[in-house]
């Protein structure tokens, strides 16, 4: 139990990118019009985050920096502040969807109004970020998150062809009734969804919370073995129970009664319960990564004293900046914009932030003055290469794909 | 103790202040620099770093501009105790002028709502 609770954190960044409330939409979407035929975006995905995010969370434990102060080290007040913008943007726009999810997903199991909901949501995340210990809060969100399993749990009780699944996995061959842009729009989606950088932000800082050493290099790779993998397991059962349920119907996914559905049809009202269950707990996780997030990386970008682990007061304008974050994001629902068309938006500021994240992480994580014998080994470099080709193309390609495709539509 | 060359561009500026706790201050946003004897600094002479600089100069920085001397929080170099991957300081975050802002926050809003002061890691 210990060891499991030990993962909590790599578990909770991974809720964050691979299911909150924009992603499960995403994984629907996906699942209903292009099948399995983006599955291998999803793996390309999951390792690239394990791979920086174990940088970031090695380069926090043995020098006990967090990620945006080495961004603002190694880039200087100019990129840094761009990276800060973008990201911040990116922050507050996915925050604001996640608020308006927990209400959604609330309103899904009571019925009441979603903006009734969206100020219960906003105190009770608020209430958490202000008063809970680190480690309850991501045990509990984490794990809560993790009934999510109900999506897999349907998939099996579906009973659905593997075969046909997997042809259209591998190779993967795009349906012939959508447009070739739309389809890497969505592989680009999904791809900045699961490297998006406030995983790597959260992750790192969580280290420092919980006060990880050199020591702890052993649960830091734990964490990322088992967290973003999970995630993005989670996040195929999604996709194969709209490949199953709602592709042969024709149904287009746009709301989040739409994809419970395949699990009220192979489980029925108990394992709809705890899906909705797990579905508010994984937007209210990602809200608190993300509220956590935007405290984080103004903080370590300006060198203010942040963390959950002091006492607020102690913390002043990091607590400060997450109670006007929250403030901002309840404004913006009140509005009554959709939640799920805001998440759609980060996408344009990834184009920014990517690449400004994760150069500063590699460079870090091959700097002897931070990490002594601690740095990267070929491998790592290779991959890290690798993915910063991939990133930069993906950052590149998004803003002309969304215009091409309407938000591929 | 082995000497070190640092570089100001590389080991100083954009470095996490650490106070005597080791809670963060600020980011080095700038240095002060000092003569021989504390004068003027002149091209070709030698130069010493006089104090950190933090706050208002990041924005003149960025965007041009000069703030005046008497609004330039400075932490003076004689408070720096060691240079590593962060600048630790010999004196408290309390005792800093230049952390004032923090302080505000703190004593004006932060500390004012209930359980500002609470112990996230002490019981209940």
């Amino acid at each position: 139990m210990k060891k499991l609770l030990g993962v909590a954190l790599g578990i909770l960044t991974a809720i964050g990118g691979f299911v909150d409330i924009g992603d499960l939409v995403t994984n629907a979407v996906v699942g209903s019009r292009f099948g399995m035929s983006l599955a291998w975006v999803v793996v390309l995905g999951v390792v690239g985050i394990v791979l920086f995010a174990s940088m970031s969370g090695r380069v926090a434990a043995v020098s006990g920096r967090a990620t945006f102060e080495i961004i603002r080290e190694r880039l200087g007040p100019r990129a840094a502040g761009a990276n800060l913008l973008a990201s911040f943007a990116i922050n507050l726009l996915t925050l604001t969807a996640e608020v308006g999810g927990i209400a959604l997903a609330l309103h899904l199991a009571s019925s009441v109004e979603p903006r009734l909901w969206i100020p219960v949501a906003a105190l009770a995340v608020w209430l958490v970020l202000w008063r809970v210990k680190f480690q309850v809060m991501e045990n509990v969100a984490g794990l809560l998150g993790l009934l999510l399993v109900g999506f897999a749990i349907a998939l099996f009780q579906l009973g659905p062809d593997w075969g046909e699944l997997l042809r259209q996995a591998v190779p993967p061959s795009p349906p012939g009734t959508e447009h070739p842009a739309s389809y890497w729009y969505y592989a680009v989606a999904l791809f900045g969804a699961a490297m998006t950088p406030y995983e790597v932000f959260f992750f790192s800082s969580g280290a420092v919370e919980e006060r990880w050493t050199a020591k702890d290099l052993g649960t830091n790779r734990l964490n990322v073995l088992l967290g973003f993998p999970l995630g993005g397991l989670l996040s195929l059962a999604i996709a194969a129970c709209a490949a199953v349920v709602l592709l042969p119907a024709g149904i287009e996914v746009s709301s989040l009664s739409q994809i419970v559905l395949p699990v009220a049809q192979a489980g029925g009202v108990l394992l709809l319960a705890v899906v909705i269950l797990g579905i508010v707990a994984a937007t209210f996780g990602a809200a608190l990564e993300t509220a956590l997030s935007s405290g984080y990386t103004l903080a370590q970008y300006l060198g203010w004293s942040w963390g959950k682990f002091r006492r607020p007061a102690r913390a002043a304008r990091f607590h400060l900046t997450m109670i006007v974050a929250l403030l901002v994001a309840v404004g913006i629902l009140m509005t009554s914009v959709d939640p799920v068309a805001v998440t759609e938006m980060s996408v344009v500021f990834s184009a920014v932030a990517l690449p400004l994240t994760y150069v500063p992480i590699l460079v870090v994580a091959n700097d002897p003055a931070y990490m002594g014998r601690h740095v990267n080994g070929r491998v790592a470099n290779a991959l890290g290469m690798v993915y910063l080709v991939i990133v930069v193309v993906a950052a590149v390609a998004a803003i002309p794909l969304m215009i091409a495709t309407g938000a591929g539509s | 103790m082995t000497e070190r060359l640092v570089d100001a561009r590389l080991h100083l500026l954009g470095r996490q202040v650490l106070d005597t706790d080791g809670e963060p201050v600020r980011t080095v946003d700038d240095l002060e620099l000092a003569g021989p004897g504390g004068g003027e600094v002149r091209a070709g002479q030698e130069a010493h770093v006089a104090a950190v600089l933090v706050g208002p100069v990041l924005a003149t920085r960025l965007f041009g501009g000069r703030v005046p001397d008497s609004m330039l929080p400075r932490i003076a170099w004689e408070d720096v105790g060691h240079v590593g991957t962060a600048v630790e300081l010999t004196v408290g975050s309390d005792r800093l002028d230049a952390d004032w802002v923090e302080h505000w926050v703190r004593e004006r809003l932060i500390g004012r709502i209930p359980g500002g002061r609470h112990d996230p890691e002490g019981d209940g």
